[in-house]
Formats: structure tokens, C-alpha cells, sequence
């Protein structure tokens, strides 16, 4: 467990200096609507390593960095051009023609030369869990250099100035993305990017505020994320993106609140999620009643959660025959389990199984899979077999659920029906 | 000037390969070869293996490509025209011939025709996890692990397929192909107990791979194989899982990780460098490496490697 932890370390340590230089990064591009530069720049940057890759020079050598840095400038220059031209069509637009463009050339040139394939993948899906100290010596001083860079210049960068200062914000910003998507991926960096910004800027007016909050906020989910991934063991990146997009929707629920008119966002709030469980409710109940013997996902994933539910709608015997089925189901799992546990260990322990035995233990497998399978189909068809018998009762009951749950003024609708029933 | 050199060099090798290619094209149609399409460089291998020059083999997958990850082009469809013969993997490593199949002229390769072969036939699968079997069900390995090509043993039962097939296709060549087939096994097993010479001293030596493509293998040479950095293909790793892997790799003293050319270099030399073991590039596949052209020779190169990194320790 702790063996975990230790990977976890660089990966945070890494997390804060991405967070520190993107979320700065993130509040200039949002504020010039260039959303997606970083996509694009990234991918151009993989098609100047993938160019290298083709003219013969080993990947990680510092003619393949020459290389990607020099399409990452020659796509800067396109983009500050792209600010001055973009009047009539967005500059978005144009950003992602440059990137499909990048990408399917990448595409092309690598059908020439397969094992280019697997070099690609590494400039764009790099995985945090395998950065070591190494890489964060060489990012944080370039981050460092960069980030100064901004500060002195801070007037001119901020804000439309001229295409020299256009261009020296896009390459900068190409150089930090280059080697952040190398180390941490694509998706991970857009939303160290974007969400921490987006963030910062919801809540405060002046850059310093923005970006402290961006901070903050940025490392705290960086905690939780990585937190999460080894506490439910999920694949890292995965795990802190999905986290970056919790922080920001709570930061939309926190930030409707905020607001003076909280009273009307709470009651729309009310309003929409009763809506939205009186109609999944409604929906439930017709779904049985049309079609009993399909997937009913409301009944069971509360199935799944309460198995006892099940007592109130089958009978002895449909429970006897599932707790039966599911045993055996269990108990050919396990047997297969062992069968291959056998195999394994004998490839290389004891005595050397022969072809036959092999092939016999294969032919029980899949005997052991079918009778799994059977089981299941079993199990499968008892409960809709239950389901059909009470789908009348449980349609009723979930559809004057779903009228008591959803928000409609039915004091008012009931006294107007009553008031026209009565002869004047 | 090193790479007008390069160019030059480039344009020459495609200016012989299409001359090459050109006389190969015609001479096949005046012998009237057998045309045989393969998905894979191995099966490929095995086919020129038995047919000799009584075959034209072409794989639709490159050498060092992924298989499993293959996007047919429309010169596939091309390929396949002229076949007569059209040999896969199967157990759902070449998924995407199905497709392929579905718009082919000819209904003679598709499934159940008499120029269909699923060399998967006959082999002794390992590490079936018994998921619903039939076409269309593209669980991942549920079928059985497919890397089946890399016992070199299995030879015997692909060829015995390929024969089989050969024999049906083109009748008047048999006592040829089964000449051949003989030469070839007779080849493979000198060859066989020479590497299971080479690679005895590795029996004591547990191994990590990145991919779960080495059960055939590991079972022929009596190898141990104690994790694998990928639990599931294209899903990277959790950080407890990796953790599981290094303490497995310092407890059992694992010094050799393997690796295939097409898997991440950085990601497997960081797990190998926490644990103070080296990394081994093997070709999974013919041709996927220098110096692995042909089905003797692609263990032959595997063997070798293993052998020196293992002797280095």
C-alpha cells in the first residue's frame, strides 16, 4: 500500500507545477476564446516529432525535440496571424482545422512507418503514475523560465497588443504544452488548463485573485484525484480528470448560490431534480408495463443495492432456484479460476502438462463458461418472469410516485377541477 | 546530405520493390501460383512455409504492426480479390477481417467457405475465461489468450490447417505441400530443442511482461511469467496495481522485463528501473524486429535476446 504512495509523490509534485504555470496559461486563453490551442499545438508538436521520427533520429533525442519545437513555432506564427484575421470566422475555427489537419497527417506519415505508431501515442498520452523526479527537473525550471518570461512582460502579453507579442504568447505557451502533454496527456492538461481558470475566473475580477484561487483550487483536486485513484484503484490520469470535472460543477452549483438571486437558483434547482427523478420514475413504469421482459435499469440498481427487495416479489420457490442458480454459477466460476491457476503454474512448476491435458483443460473451460452462461440466463429469466407477473402493481405504484414526486401545482389543478364539477 | 542520401536510398528500395513486386505479379500469374492472403506476417510465414513456390503469400497487416489494433484499407479489399486462400488468427485477434469479409466477392472466404481458414483450429487454447463464444462477442482474450503462433510446437497443427486447405484449393500439388510441410517440422525441430537448450538457464528466472501475449511461449520453454504491467489492453494502470507489480518484481527478484517494439518505451523502462531489472524488446510477430523474417527466425532472435539478458545478470 504504501509502495503506492511513493508513486503518487512525483505525480503531485508534478500536479502542483502543471497546475501553477496552466492555470495562468488557462486564464489568457479563455480570455482570448482560444480553447482548443492547446490540442492543436500539442498535435503539432507530435507531427514535428513524428517528421524527426521518419528522417531517421531516435525518439528523446534532442534533433526530435529541435524538430517538435520548430513546427510549435511555425504553428505560433499561424495562430497570432489567425487573431488579426479572425473577424468574420471565429478564430476557434481555424484552431481545430489545425489540429485535425496535424492529426491526420501524423495519420499519414505514420502509415508509412508502423512502429511510428507507438512514438505518437507516447508524445500525446503521457501518464502521470510514470514521472519520476527526473522529468519534474526538467519541467520546472523550463516552467520557471516561461512563468518569468510572462511576469516581466506582463503588460505587453496580457491582452491584444501586436503580432510579435501575439506570436512570443503562442510560443511560449506551445513550448509549456509540448512537454506537459508529454509527461501528463492530453486530456489530463486540457483540464489542468481550462478547469482551475474557469474557476478563478467565476469568482473574482483581478488576475492576482484568478489565479490564486486557480491555484488553490487546482492542487486541492489534484489531491483528491490522485487520492481517489489509489483508494479505489482507477487509472491516474482518468481519475484526475474526472475530478477536475466534479470541482467545476460544484464550483457552477456554489456559484449559483453566491449570487443574490439564490432563492430563484434553489428553487429552479428543486425544481429541475424533482422533474428529473419524477420523470425517470414515470419512464420506469411505462418501460414495465410495455415491456416487462427487457432491462428495467431503475429495478435493478435497486436490486443491486437492497437484494432483499426481492422477497417482496418472488415467490419461495423463484427465490430457492436464483440462490441456487447463483451458487452454481459461483461455484463453476471458481472451478474454471482453478483450472487456470493450474495451467499457469505448470508451464514452468513440476511436471510439464502435455497437449492433451491442455487441450482438455480448454475444452472445460469453455464447458465451465456455458454452464456459467446457462446459470446466468436463469437467473435472468426468473426475474423477468417475476417482473411480468407484478408489472401491472409495481407500474402503478412507480407512476403515482412519479405524480407525488414531480412539482406540479396540484392544490391548484384539483380545486379548479372541483370548482367546474360544481354547478354554479 | 544525410538525408538527400536517404531519400535517394528510399526511392531506390521502392523503385526495386515495385520491379520485384511487378516480375513476382507476373511470374505468379504464368505459374498460375496459389494466391494466398494472411492478417498476419506469422501465418504468412507458415503458408510460404508449406506452399514453397507453389503459393503467393501477402499479410494485409504490416510486420510490426499490432494486429489487434489494425484499420483495413481500401487495398484490402484489393488483396483479397484474387485470393483463393484467406488464413487468420482467429479467437478474436482479427476482429476486423469481419468486416473486411462481409465485402468480399468472393463467398469462399467467408466464414464456412472452402477458402476460409481459422488457423486457430485444433490448438490447445490457454487461458479461456469462458465468455459466450461465437462471432461477434469481442471480449477482450475471452475466448482464449490468441498469441498461439508463439509456441513454436503449435507449428505443426497451423501447417496440418494450411495443408488441409492447400490440399482442397489446389489438389494436384499435394505430394508438394506435404513434402514441404515435412522439410519444414523437420527443420523446426532441430531448431526447437536447440532453443530449449539456450533458454534452460531462464527456468529459475522470473520474467514481467508489459502484455499478456507470452502463454504459449512461457509454456514451451517452461518460463514464468509473474505479472503484466497492462491489465486490461489500452487501459493504463493504477497506481495499486503497479505497486502489486514491483513488490512481486523485488520479491521474486525479477530481473527481466519484456517488452514489444510496438508498447511504451518510457512507461516499462520506469517500472524496470524501480525494480533494478532490464528490459528485453521481443518480436511478437515476423518482422516486427530486424532479423526476424520468417517464422525460425523470429524465435531464433527471441531466444538469443532472453538468452543474453538473462546470461548479463
Amino acid at each position: 500500500m504504501s509502495e503506492a504512495i511513493i508513486f503518487l509523490w512525483p505525480a503531485f509534485l508534478l500536479s502542483i507545477s502543471l497546475v501553477g504555470i496552466h492555470a495562468y496559461f488557462g486564464i489568457q486563453v479563455l480570455a482570448r476564446k482560444v480553447i482548443f490551442v492547446d490540442l492543436a499545438l500539442a498535435q503539432i508538436a507530435a507531427l514535428g516529432a513524428t517528421v524527426a521520427f521518419m528522417l531517421g533520429y531516435p525518439a528523446q533525442s534532442p534533433a526530435t525535440y529541435a524538430y517538435s519545437l520548430a513546427f510549435t513555432l511555425l504553428a505560433s506564427v499561424l495562430l497570432a496571424f489567425t487573431r488579426a484575421w479572425a473577424t468574420r470566422v471565429p478564430q476557434e475555427a481555424l484552431i481545430g482545422v489545425i489540429y485535425v489537419v496535424a492529426a491526420a497527417v501524423s495519420i499519414l506519415l505514420i502509415d508509412r512507418a508502423p512502429q511510428g505508431a507507438e512514438h505518437l501515442k507516447q508524445i500525446l498520452t503521457g501518464n502521470i503514475l510514470f514521472a519520476g523526479i527526473g522529468e519534474l527537473c526538467a519541467i520546472v525550471p523550463l516552467y520557471a523560465a516561461v512563468g518569468l518570461l510572462h511576469f516581466l512582460f506582463r503588460r505587453q502579453l496580457t491582452g491584444f497588443r501586436s503580432l510579435g507579442w501575439e506570436f512570443l504568447f503562442f510560443a511560449t505557451f506551445g513550448v509549456v504544452v509540448t512537454s506537459s502533454v508529454a509527461v501528463a496527456g492530453v486530456l489530463l492538461v486540457f483540464s489542468f488548463l481550462i478547469v482551475p481558470a474557469a474557476i478563478g475566473v467565476l469568482f473574482a475580477r483581478s488576475l492576482a485573485i484568478q489565479l490564486a484561487i486557480g491555484w488553490a483550487v487546482g492542487i486541492l483536486t489534484s489531491a483528491v484525484g490522485l487520492a481517489a485513484s489509489f483508494a479505489f484503484d482507477l487509472p491516474t490520469g482518468a481519475a484526475m480528470v474526472c475530478a477536475f470535472g466534479g470541482a467545476l460543477a460544484l464550483s457552477g452549483v456554489l456559484y449559483a448560490f453566491l449570487q443574490p438571486s439564490r432563492h430563484v437558483a434553489s428553487q429552479i434547482t428543486i425544481t429541475v431534480a424533482c422533474w428529473g427523478v419524477a420523470a425517470i420514475l414515470a419512464g420506469s413504469a411505462l418501460l414495465l408495463a410495455a415491456a416487462p421482459r427487457l432491462d428495467q435499469p431503475l429495478l435493478d440498481g435497486a436490486e443491486y443495492m437492497f437484494p432483499s427487495l426481492r422477497t417482496i416479489y418472488f415467490t419461495p420457490a423463484e427465490q430457492a432456484a436464483l440462490a441456487d442458480a447463483s451458487e452454481h454459477a459461483e461455484r463453476f466460476r471458481a472451478e474454471a479460476e482453478r483450472l487456470n491457476d493450474l495451467e499457469t503454474r505448470r508451464r514452468s512448476e513440476g511436471q510439464a502438462l502435455d497437449d492433451f491435458t491442455v487441450a482438455r483443460i480448454s475444452s472445460l473451460l469453455r464447458s465451465y463458461g456455458e454452464m456459467r452462461n446457462g446459470e446466468q440466463f436463469v437467473m435472468a429469466e426468473l426475474r423477468r418472469r417475476a417482473r411480468q407477473r407484478v408489472r401491472w402493481a409495481v407500474s402503478l405504484a412507480l407512476l403515482a410516485l412519479a405524480l407525488l414526486v414531480a412539482p406540479a401545482p396540484w392544490r391548484r389543478m384539483w380545486a379548479r377541477a372541483s370548482d367546474t364539477r360544481r354547478p354554479a | 546530405m544525410r538525408n538527400s542520401s536517404h531519400t535517394k536510398s528510399i526511392s531506390l528500395c521502392f523503385a526495386i520493390i515495385a520491379c520485384a513486386y511487378s516480375v513476382l505479379a507476373s511470374s505468379a500469374l504464368a505459374q498460375g501460383r496459389v494466391q494466398v492472403v494472411t492478417t498476419t506476417t506469422d501465418l504468412r510465414s507458415l503458408v510460404e512455409a508449406v506452399g514453397g513456390d507453389r503459393v503467393e503469400a501477402i499479410s494485409l497487416v504490416p510486420a510490426a504492426m499490432d494486429a489487434e489494433e489494425y484499420q483495413p484499407k481500401p487495398q484490402d479489399l484489393l488483396r483479397m480479390k484474387n485470393a483463393r486462400l484467406l488464413v487468420r488468427v482467429g479467437l478474436d485477434y482479427d476482429l476486423w477481417l469481419d468486416r473486411l469479409l462481409a465485402r468480399a466477392d468472393d463467398p469462399d472466404l467467408r466464414r464456412g467457405g472452402a477458402g476460409y481458414v481459422d488457423a486457430s483450429f485444433g490448438i490447445p487454447v490457454l487461458e479461456v475465461r469462458g465468455m459466450s463464444v461465437g462471432p461477434g462477442d469481442g471480449h477482450a482474450h475471452g475466448n482464449g489468450n490468441p498469441h498461439y503462433w508463439l509456441d513454436p510446437k503449435n507449428a505443426e497443427i497451423i501447417t496440418s490447417t494450411i495443408l488441409e486447405a492447400l490440399a482442397r484449393r489446389d489438389p494436384t500439388n499435394v505430394a508438394t505441400y506435404e513434402a514441404n510441410r515435412l522439410a519444414f517440422l523437420a527443420r523446426l525441430e532441430t531448431k526447437l530443442s536447440e532453443w530449449e537448450t539456450k533458454l534452460a538457464p531462464l527456468k529459475a528466472m522470473p520474467l514481467v511482461a508489459y502484455h499478456n501475449s507470452w502463454p504459449y511461449f512461457a509454456r514451451r520453454f517452461r518460463l514464468d511469467f509473474v505479472g503484466f504491467l497492462e491489465t486490461k489492453p489500452g487501459v493504463p494502470p493504477s497506481p495499486s496495481h503497479l505497486a502489486g507489480i514491483l513488490q512481486t518484481m523485488r520479491a521474486r527478484a525479477v530481473r527481466i522485463v519484456v517488452r514489444e517494439p510496438y508498447q511504451p518505451e518510457r512507461d516499462i523502462a520506469f517500472v524496470a528501473g524501480k525494480a533494478g531489472a532490464s528490459v528485453v524488446t521481443l518480436a511478437a510477430s515476423v518482422g516486427a524486429l530486424p532479423q526476424t523474417d520468417d517464422f525460425i527466425s523470429l524465435f531464433e532472435r527471441d531466444v538469443e535476446a532472453l538468452r543474453t539478458a538473462a546470461s548479463a545478470q
